[in-house]
Order: structure tokens, then C-alpha cells, then sequence
């Protein structure tokens, strides 16, 4: 196997994480995985750094340090503007061999994924992608990374021995974002970019994001099926009280009650919330397809043979049109009473 | 600069390609088109699958907007009427494979064959699962000494809840005819019907290969299919079975046990039934008496054919790898099929293959006012022990 640039001998003490920019604000895995990094190094005593790229994101830096950084480190360029490969990769690369982490982990977004291998590939190293869990030995100061495959009936646990940096993808929603500090100060160590032009093969035509809706990452998912007679608008006021997304089985899309985008299922979006409510659904194996990864599964179904309740952690046996209001009406009163 | 709009790619090498691909089949075709007009997609959508300008591009040698490709259903209504014996779903499954060669796959496509890769299953779920349709019902591992077939249950009746129950019902009648059986439970291999039906001729034979291996290991020869599409896969489409291994359809196999008397249905069933024939054991198998015998074996029960059977049956719309693909409501086979099954006034609709059922089923939830049930054969038989 071929060295990567440095080796252990050679690393810093020191986590990175790869600061995702989201819209205005760090993307919601980044601050997930900076809590993460900050109870590993105050464990092992190492530094915590943040890298930080694009253009008109240097006030960022802060909500880093909030969160638990101890430095960040910042290339704030023109053309860094949009994410491209090549220019995100080269920016990435320059501060690595610099910096020399022990340890780097991203987000696995589409952005964090595809920076993530490619980066890995010029550093040499290994990459341990789609993590679910990530562990430090404090012996041996490796990164022991817990993979799952085959459906989640293996979960590979990982780690490099010779190559630095430890590279490793983690889903959103593995670890849960701390509380911002805003007292936390940090140290700001900007990046002398060095990217010619012509090493941009991308081009930035034009920059269209729709109204999508992403039921992958939605951590609560609220769906409905024939049962929910179309009323739809129940399962958004459901949704609304508990910030999650409406989706729905076949049924319901065929009728026109709601976008094609939000159909669950084998030919539709595979999802992975935390909590999965299914209003009126029977549980045809081709919807449950899209739910069974969810963390947990309520159902209710007003027939008590629904196929559905052999997926769901929680059966509910009655009408959604009587138990969702009911539920909602419940949430109405713990929402006043929390805010007084 | 060349006005890339006006400008024509001849592909050299597609029609060539596409007779290697099909043995010669692909040059038979004059271009006469009844394939277009027979296409079951004509009748659900405006625009039909211009079947014969597919094959006619690639003679030019043109690659334009191939989606339609991705329609064909490979249900081969065509084939029966096409005056030169061409054997369209061939060309279709190879247009597909020169498809992916060319990268130009659809959405959807690539995480099915991965998953036969990850899960050896098509369905994205854990290989350690597959078994548990079985975990009550205590049925042993297949062994050569002891058993005359090995029933092959397939994904699709392993993992999906309602095909379950097809594959419970024909333990039910096997063991009732005193067959002597066994299954290869969590060890059984997925036969890549999914991957070669989307036209991945590469990677299906690699699954086959693999496959075989797991039957050789095994020591069957005579195995059972509950889908017809695994059936279709192991007759017809793996080469090194073919000389030591003899793969039957169940309706077959439950035919021939009514020969035998091994077989015999005590209860009646007192109602009025119609039936589907599946695509892969009607048309490409060219078995439509056994299933039909096996109905005719129950007493009281009452066949009506439905408009467009045997021969000329209608597809349920789930084969050529359309069960991965959305298909829009008003476009469904399945919702003419379940019409046309009303129609006859029966109460049940039979049929003999997974996909079928989950399909009809579908279609027929839409139809909450009909007293109508879809049944496998399987499960008829079961009723009727």
C-alpha cells in the first residue's frame, strides 16, 4: 500500500471538521460533528479546527468557535464562491499538508462525499465512508470508525493504522449538534490560496435551487396513505408542531392531494427519520421499503390486521381522522405551557 | 463554430453491436410496425413505444431520446404478432444493454443493481432476513438424499409481505401432495432475473454464475420457481444449468402432481374466477394449460376468460425492471386489467406470479366498491386442500 504524505510520526495532535456552508449558516452536520470533535479532544487534550471555505463567510468563524473550535481555518475567495471540485479540493489539500491533522472528518452530503474521495486519494490515505459512528481509542490514538452494510445486518468497525490524515464521512443525524457559547473565542488562521484559474474545469452557468423538499434527511416524517381521506393539511399542522415533513404512499399522489417529491417508497424516497408516523397507511411492501430504516415507526390504522403494524414500534389501533387532532391538540397545550 | 442543434452523430458501431448483442435477430425486422401498434402502451398513453423506430434508429445508427427504451415492459405481446418471428424483447434487453455501455441509464436503475450486489436481493433489504417468511413454518434445508425438489422461493416472495403469503400457500399444497421438499432458506441466491431485465447483461452473468455455484454446492437438479421470472432466468437464460438442472414453474409442478394423483383438492371454491396469465409463463414459456388445469382440478370453481387472455393476455406492467420504475396513474396495464377482470364478474382474479399480484392488487385498492380479490393460484389451491 502506498504512504500517504505524512504518517502518524508526522501528524498534529489536532480533529478537523469541514465546515459545510449551508444557505447563510453552518450546515446542520458540521455543527453535529463539532460536538462530537469537542468531547474527543477535551478527552485526549487535543486542538479542534474548523475548515472553512467559500466567499463571504469569514463572520462563520465565530458560530465555530460558539459551538467549540479552537481554530478555524478560512480561505474566503472569489472562487470559492460555489462548490467545485476541483477548487474545494485544492483549498482543502493546502491546508492539510500545512496543518498536518490527525484526524478529518466531513459531512456525508453530496458536497462532503464527493470532496471527501477525492481528497483522500491525493493525500494518499484511506477514507471510511457513510459512518455511523465514530470512536477515538485513547491508547492508540486511532480513529475506530463504525460502518454498517449489507442492509445494516454488518457493521464494519475500521481504523487506519499507518495513513493520516483519518479520513471519515458521518451522516447527518448520527451525533446531535451542542449548545453555541457565544463567550468561546478562537483563533482565525487564514489560508493563502493558491488556485490558478484554469485548474476551474467547472463553470457556474447558472444556480437554480427549486422549492425541493429533502424527505431523506427530514429527522421527523409525518405520512399519510388512503386512510387520510387527502386531508393532508392535518398531517402539515402535525408536522409544523413537531418540525418535521409530510409524505405520503402512491394512493394520495395518484389523487392530486400532494407532490409527486414527497411519495415514499420503492419508487419514490427512501427515508431515514428518527420518528416515522404512518396515518392511514396498510403497509404494502413497496412503502414500507421507503420507512423501515426510520429509527422509530408509529402506524395507526383502523384495522387492527394492517400489514403496517407488523413494521411499527407503536401500534395505534383507530381512526387518524379522530387521532392526529387529538394529538395535535395535545401538542397545542405542552407548546403554551412550555412557553408560559 | 457548427450549429450543434442541426448536426446528426451517426454511431457506427450501434447496429453492429446490436446484431452481436442478438444473434442475428435485430437484421429480421422490415420495418413493418405492428410491434408499435400491438404495444399494450398504446393503449394507455398518447404517444405510444414507437417499438419499430427503436430498432430502425439503431439500424441508421442514431442515438436519440431513448426513454422510451426504459418503457418496454418486455411482456413480448409484439412478438406474437410480428410476421418475422422476431424476438423484440431480445432486441429491446440489448438496445438496454448498449444503453448502459453508453452510460445512458435511468434514474432509479443503478441502486437496483446494487442492491442485488450489497443485499442479493433487488429490494434493498438484509440478506439475513430472507428466511423469515418461513421462521413458523419449521421447513427444512434442501438436501439432495432426502428431497425431490428444491423449492426456489425467490426475492420478491421472501421479503414482500403480500408475496409471503404465496410462498406459505405453496409449502401448504406441496406438503398436503406429500412432496418431499426443501428450501435454502437465508442461503438462498438471488437468480438476477432484475439486473438481465433492465438489459445488465454483465452483471446478470455474473449473479448467474455465482448462483450455479450455489446449486452445484447444494446438489440440485430439479428445482421449483414461484415467479415465473425466475423460472424464465433458470430455463432459458443459464447456459451451464441447462444439461444437469431442470428448473419448472410451481403451476407446472402442481400440474404434474394432478397426474400423478398425488395432488387432489378437497373443498370446493363456489365462485366464479378469471385469470391473469403472466407474461413469463404465458407468452415467453408458452405455458398457459397448467395453471388453468390446476383451476379446472377445484371443485365448483368456475373459469371466465377475460377479454385479451392467453396468447393475446394483457401485462400487469411489471416486468422489464418497470417494478423499480414509476409508472403515472391513468398509465397502469394493471388498472385496464382490473376493467377488464370486473367485467367478466368474477370474484377472484388468479394469477401465477408475484409481480402480477402486487400490481393487480394496486390497481384494484382503487376500486373500493368491487367485491373482487386477487389470488395467486397458489393460495387457491391452498383454500381448496
Amino acid at each position: 500500500m502506498v504512504a500517504s504524505l505524512y504518517g502518524p510520526d508526522q501528524e498534529a495532535k489536532s480533529i478537523w471538521i469541514y465546515l459545510e456552508v449551508d444557505g447563510d449558516l453552518l450546515a446542520g452536520v458540521s455543527l453535529e460533528l463539532i460536538d462530537k470533535g469537542r468531547q474527543v479532544c477535551d478527552q485526549l487534550g487535543w486542538d479542534l479546527a474548523g475548515l472553512l471555505l467559500g466567499h463571504g463567510v469569514s463572520d462563520l468563524a465565530a458560530e465555530g468557535f460558539a459551538r467549540g473550535l479552537d481554530q478555524v481555518w478560512l480561505a474566503d475567495s472569489p472562487q470559492l464562491k460555489h462548490f467545485t471540485i476541483e477548487a474545494y479540493t485544492q483549498a482543502a489539500f493546502q491546508a492539510i499538508t500545512a496543518a498536518r491533522p490527525s484526524v478529518f472528518w466531513l459531512g456525508a452530503t453530496p458536497d462532503g462525499r464527493d470532496l471527501a474521495g477525492r481528497l483522500a486519494v491525493r493525500l494518499r490515505t484511506g477514507l471510511n465512508a457513510d459512518c455511523t459512528g465514530l470512536l477515538m481509542d485513547a491508547d492508540t490514538e486511532r480513529l475506530v470508525c463504525e460502518v454498517s452494510g449489507f442492509g445494516g445486518g454488518v457493521l464494519a468497525l475500521i481504523e487506519m493504522a499507518e495513513h493520516r490524515p483519518q479520513m471519515a464521512t458521518v451522516r447527518p443525524g448520527v451525533f446531535s449538534a451542542g449548545t453555541p457559547d457565544h463567550n468561546r473565542l478562537g483563533t482565525v488562521v487564514p489560508l493563502d490560496l493558491q488556485i490558478s484559474e484554469d485548474l476551474i474545469k467547472t463553470r457556474v452557468i447558472e444556480r437554480s435551487t427549486g422549492e425541493q423538499v429533502d424527505l431523506t434527511s427530514a429527522p421527523v416524517l409525518i405520512a399519510g396513505g388512503r386512510g387520510v381521506d387527502g386531508d393532508f393539511e392535518m398531517l402539515r399542522n402535525l408536522a409544523s408542531l413537531l418540525d418535521g415533513e409530510i409524505g405520503a404512499t402512491r394512493p394520495p399522489v395518484d389523487e392530486g392531494h400532494i407532490e409527486r417529491e414527497r411519495q415514499i417508497g420503492q419508487t419514490g424516497v427512501v427515508t431515514r427519520p428518527k420518528i416515522a408516523i404512518c396515518c392511514g397507511i396498510s403497509g404494502a411492501f413497496h412503502f414500507v421499503v421507503g420507512i423501515e430504516k426510520a429509527d422509530l415507526v408509529v402506524a395507526i390504522n383502523s384495522d387492527p390486521s394492517a400489514p403496517i403494524f407488523e413494521h411499527a414500534d407503536y401500534c395505534i389501533v383507530g381512526d387518524v381522522h379522530e387521532i392526529v387532532p387529538a394529538l395535535i391538540a395535545v401538542l397545542n397545550r405542552e407548546r403554551e405551557v412550555a412557553l408560559g | 463554430m457548427p450549429d450543434h442543434d442541426n448536426v446528426v452523430l451517426i454511431d457506427d458501431n450501434l447496429w453492429g453491436e446490436l446484431i452481436e448483442l442478438t444473434d442475428g435477430e435485430a437484421a429480421l425486422c422490415f420495418q413493418c410496425g405492428v410491434c408499435t401498434a400491438s404495444c399494450p402502451w398504446g393503449a394507455v398513453r398518447q404517444k405510444p413505444l414507437t417499438v419499430r423506430t427503436l430498432i430502425r434508429q439503431a439500424q441508421l445508427g442514431l442515438r436519440g431520446e431513448n426513454g422510451d427504451l426504459w418503457l418496454c415492459t418486455t411482456c413480448a405481446q409484439c412478438e406474437v404478432l410480428c410476421p418475422r418471428g422476431v424476438d423484440i424483447t431480445c432486441v429491446m434487453r440489448a438496445l438496454r444493454t448498449i444503453a448502459w455501455q453508453r452510460r445512458e441509464t435511468q434514474e432509479g436503475l443503478p441502486s437496483l443493481l446494487w442492491s442485488i450486489f450489497w443485499n442479493n436481493n433487488p429490494w434493498e433489504q438484509p440478506p439475513s432476513q430472507r428466511a423469515s417468511w418461513s421462521s413458523d413454518l419449521q421447513i427444512p434445508t434442501f438436501d439432495p438424499e432426502l428431497h425431490e425438489v428444491l423449492l426456489y422461493i425467490g426475492c420478491t416472495s421472501s421479503y414482500d409481505q403480500r408475496a409471503q403469503k404465496i410462498a406459505v400457500a405453496l409449502t401448504r399444497v406441496l406438503e398436503s401432495a406429500g412432496v418431499r421438499f426443501g428450501i435454502l432458506g437465508e442461503e438462498e441466491p438471488c437468480c438476477g432475473e432484475a439486473a438481465l431485465s433492465v438489459g445488465h447483461v454483465e452483471y446478470f452473468d455474473e449473479v448467474a454464475a455465482e448462483t450455479t455455484q450455489v446449486f452445484v454446492r447444494h446438489g440440485v437438479q430439479d428445482l421449483v420457481t414461484v415467479s415465473p421470472h425466475c423460472y424464465d432466468v433458470f430455463k432459458n437464460h443459464y447456459p451451464e444449468l441447462s444439461s444437469n438442472l431442470t428448473a419448472q414453474h410451481y403451476t407446472q409442478y402442481l400440474a404434474s402432481l394432478l397426474d400423478e394423483g398425488r395432488l387432489q383438492f378437497n373443498t370446493g371454491i363456489d365462485l366464479p374466477v378469471t385469470y391473469q396469465d403472466p407474461c413469463y409463463l404465458g407468452r415467453i414459456a408458452g405455458e398457459y394449460s397448467a395453471p388453468r388445469k390446476i383451476l379446472a382440478s377445484i371443485p365448483k370453481i368456475e373459469l371466465r376468460e377475460m377479454e385479451m387472455s392467453a396468447e393475446e393476455g394483457l401485462c400487469c406492467g411489471g416486468g422489464g425492471g418497470r417494478m423499480w420504475l414509476e409508472t403515472p396513474v391513468g398509465e397502469r396495464f394493471s388498472d385496464l386489467r382490473i376493467g377488464q377482470a370486473l367485467d367478466t364478474g368474477s370474484e377472484l382474479l388468479a394469477t401465477a406470479c408475484p409481480f402480477c399480484v402486487t400490481c393487480l392488487d394496486d390497481s384494484l385498492k382503487s376500486q373500493p366498491a368491487s367485491r373482487m380479490e386477487v389470488l395467486d393460484i397458489a393460495e387457491i389451491a391452498a383454500r381448496a386442500l
